[in-house]
């Protein structure tokens, strides 16, 4: 029982991750702005609509209509309307500082929200084009851009509360790497030391790495399906990560071709490397060089979590540490069973 | 196993996915998944997860089998 206490941690983990994933509430944002074509020269009245805001405990609203950093417009008035609502008028100026500027961000600050830039961008008409006219009358400073403190799962557009995703889906994957790995482990450990054991273990470990292989692309494609519109899109990890499992499934069919225990063992073995060879340019490389739908292409390919505060990516490694011992537990129950079955079969039982 | 085992699992399972058909009937819009930003994606991936280990626990239960039919088989000899 004493070597139990990683699987009681692993399921700790997993639950903490189920719970406190559903838990933790979204940074507030402003979903719905109204109206998103104005006039320059014209006083406007924006409809602020918010999600997961709460307006009315806050004390003093601001709000800002900005080009970028230098091109700034405070409100004339914020009026709170009710929790989600929030009414922000402003004096669009006439001047713009360049033909190009003309899709305005709006953010707003207030000390129980924090600092939220609308997802819609409103588009100023008109107006004319004074470089040093505009510098005067975009001359505003925002002088507060902290976000809400505590802990909570960054506000995305399009993907809102299926952030928690992260959590479970990216999770996965890392299962999936940490079964490969010991799998292809004891692939190499077999090669050196011919014990049969070793290949129980590395097909054990290789077919708990293709479950969560298979899980990842399907709660990946659904997903997908309400956030990319479409389950597959041949994206370019999900159509490397389909080749990859399919170069691990290959393995299994060349296990079930030998009759003879040792050939197999000793065959599927190099295969499993091979295959675990393949992972590096399938999933590390070819992602770098091709545009993917995935957040993160330009950088690390394997991370999605660049927008996660420290807080909520401890809970996130805590979730990956989770799947990855309970990987280890089933692939170490299914080898287990296989070494009875040689056990019984050896001695003609 | 007694021999009604199969039948009874069939039935239980043709209510299950009736039920289950009739919950989803009466709830569901077209933009259902969609509703309170999301949330139902999750919930689905989850229901994903939980359907993969039950498959898991599916295989890990045929390969105890056998190693039960194994063992029986020995005893009758």
């Amino acid at each position: 029982m004493k070597w139990n206490w990683w699987k009681i941690l692993g399921i700790t983990f997993i639950f903490i991750s189920l719970t406190v994933g559903m838990l933790i509430p979204l940074r507030p944002g402003i979903v719905g702005l109204n109206p998103l074509q104005i006039t320059a020269g014209q006083t406007v009245q924006f409809d602020l609509e918010g999600y997961n805001t709460n307006f009315t405990n806050s004390k003093e609203a601001k709000a800002w209509l900005w080009l970028d950093k230098d091109h700034i417009v405070k409100a004339n008035a914020v009026q709170v309307i009710d929790n989600q609502l929030v009414k922000a008028e402003f004096d669009i100026p006439e001047h713009l500082p360049e033909k190009e500027k003309r899709t305005a961000k709006l953010s707003t600050y207030d000390e129980v929200n924090g600092f939220i830039t609308a997802l819609g961008r409103p588009y100023i008409k008109d107006g004319t084009i004074e470089t040093s006219l505009a510098a005067n009358q975009w001359n505003a400073k925002i002088n507060n851009s902290e976000k809400i403190g505590g802990i909570n799962f960054p506000f995305l557009p399009n993907i809102y509360e299926s952030v928690r995703n992260t959590f479970y889906h990216v999770a996965l994957w890392f299962a999936m790497f940490f079964t490969f790995i010991w799998g292809v482990v004891h692939s190499i450990q077999y090669l050196r030391t011919l014990d049969p054991e070793r290949d129980f273990k590395a097909s054990s470990f290789t077919s708990s790495g293709i479950l969560f292989g298979i899980l990842g692309l399907v709660t990946g494609m659904m997903w997908a399906s309400y956030t990319w519109g479409e389950a597959w899109s041949w994206d370019i990890k999900q159509t490397m990560t389909a080749i990859l499992l399919l170069v691990y499934l290959a393995y299994f069919v060349l296990r079930m071709s030998f009759e003879d225990d040792e050939r197999r063992a000793r065959i599927s073995a190099i295969y499993n490397i091979f295959a675990f060879v393949c992972i590096i340019p399938l999933l590390y490389v070819i992602p770098r060089l091709v545009d993917s739908l995935h957040p993160g292409g330009q950088g690390n390919p394997a991370f999605s979590t660049g927008d996660l505060d420290m807080k909520v990516r401890v809970l996130f490694y805590m979730s990956v540490l989770g799947w990855c011992m309970i990987g280890y537990w089933m692939s170490n129950l299914f080898y287990r069973s296989k070494k009875i079955e040689s056990f019984l079969l050896e001695n003609d039982i | 196993m007694n021999k009604y085992s199969a039948k009874i699992f069939a039935l239980l399972l043709t209510f299950t996915f009736l039920f289950s058909n009739a919950i989803l009937a009466q709830g569901s819009s077209p933009d259902f998944m969609r509703s309170i930003g999301k949330i139902y994606v999750v919930v689905g991936v989850i229901a994903i997860i939980f359907i993969g280990i039950v498959l898991y626990l599916v295989r890990l239960d045929l390969k105890i089998s056998k190693l039960e039919k194994i063992i029986k088989e020995h005893g009758e000899d």
